[in-house]
């Protein structure tokens, strides 16, 4: 594949790749910078890409990983700081999203991985087998976490009354 | 009728819309017998949408990140890292040829023989003060210097052009021992002859003369010694420089 086509391939998929890692880091900046690497990584990687994957999966599987290991650093550093006796830096609350509907505040408060199932899931669609790829897990155990993540949805959502259109500006 | 639950694949796969026709009426036949569970789908199914409704407003373009954008900027990167790695190379090279060039370099030994005028100025301007052997028996001065520098090394005679050897002195250098026997004429001028051994680096001297400070150094190599001979930097201590330099060559 030529440059150009490399290029508008990835492009088509820009706007995905910013939500889902808008919902992934619920913060703009961070969100951002998670796209860009992503970017960045696909371009070096290109030639590594098996052509019969699926370049939304493929795309997705990049992020994701980025965004966890960026975690895990924060994480140690959150770790080192509190050896220090400093305060724990928190972590981008929801609250810095827009949160206007309670399904949205509890799709918001669900951990990484249950977000990202739903998102890859009912959102963009994908299919359990790429999901189970991504996560490097059987297909059975996507069924049981998706099970567990539709009713950690069901459940938060519920119980978040649905009048307070919260909305935070970014 | 079947009595077997759905799997859970199929029941997400209902939710999700992944199921032909005849697997969906199954699962359908199987949520109207447990209203239970049915209730629960349907509150999965009503997520699902409401979730995709909700975030199909997030998608909005993002020219900041146009793969062209990132490549360029990344080439532009790699560029600056080939360069920075391109400067530190330089760096190191410049550095390591100019560790080279000053191998062997120290204080006193940055110009040739400078030790030599050091020994001047310590002994003959005081007028041989602090000598380790006063004779001007050549014959003893000759096997004092035969002992402590090397049997090769001559001594110049100077006894025609009016010099008389004092004595001699000793010094420690970095290059080894080194030897000065200082002769005078009488009437107050001195030269010295200064002899040691080239040192590890083998740094062995091509013939030269250089003033520094009032004081003319002559200085060569021979016979694996590095020599000099040191005057003030006057007439007559250009002559009998000159003079004991001719006579030991």
């Amino acid at each position: 594949m030529s440059d150009p086509k490399i290029d508008e391939a990835l492009r088509s998929m820009l706007p995905r790749l910013r939500r889902f890692a808008l919902w992934l880091a619920r913060d703009e900046h961070a969100a951002d910078d998670l796209v860009q690497s992503t970017i960045e990584r696909a371009l070096s990687k290109w030639h590594a890409r098996r052509d019969d994957e699926s370049l939304r999966a493929w795309l997705f599987s990049i992020l994701y990983r980025l965004f966890l290991d960026g975690k895990r650093r924060s994480g140690r550093y959150a770790r080192l700081l509190s050896m220090l006796g400093r305060e724990e830096p928190t972590w981008p609350s929801a609250e810095r999203v827009a949160v206007a509907h309670s399904t949205l505040a509890a799709f918001a408060s669900l951990p990484v991985e249950q977000r990202s199932l739903l998102i890859w899931i009912t959102v963009e669609g994908m299919s359990y087998q790429e999901v189970a790829d991504i996560l490097e897990v059987p297909i059975g155990t996507v069924m049981s976490r998706l099970s567990r993540a539709r009713r950690a949805l069901r459940r938060l959502g519920e119980g978040v009354p649905e009048t307070p259109a919260l909305r935070l500006l970014k | 009728m079947t009595h077997t639950p759905p799997s859970e694949h199929d029941i997400h796969a209902y939710v999700d819309g992944h199921l032909d026709s005849p697997h969906r009426s199954e699962v359908e036949r199987y949520l109207a017998r447990h209203p239970e569970r049915a209730d629960e789908v349907q509150g999965w199914r009503q997520d699902a949408q409401q979730l995709r409704t909700l975030l199909a407003g997030d998608l909005a373009p993002a020219p900041a990140f146009d793969p062209a954008l990132v490549r360029a900027r990344a080439g532009r990167r790699r560029i600056v890292r080939l360069a920075m790695a391109a400067s530190l190379l330089f760096c190191l090279a410049v550095g390591g040829m100019a560790g080279w060039a000053a191998r062997g370099m120290g204080p006193g030994a940055m110009k040739p023989m400078a030790d030599a005028m050091q020994a001047y100025r310590l002994l003959a301007l005081d007028h041989g003060v602090g000598m380790d052997i006063t004779t001007a028996n050549e014959g003893d001065l000759r096997s004092w210097l035969a002992g402590r520098v090397g049997s090769s090394v001559r001594l110049p005679d100077l006894a025609d052009a009016g010099f008389r050897p004092i004595g001699g002195r000793l010094f420690a250098t970095d290059q080894g021992p080194a030897a000065m026997v200082l002769y005078d004429d009488g009437s107050g001028h001195t030269v010295s002859f200064y002899v040691r051994p080239p040192g590890v680096a083998r740094h062995l001297l091509p013939r030269g003369t250089r003033e520094d400070s009032g004081l003319l150094a002559d200085y060569w190599s021979q016979g694996g010694h590095n020599y000099a001979v040191v005057a003030v930097a006057d007439e007559a201590g250009r002559a009998a420089a000159q003079r004991m330099t001719a006579r030991t060559i």
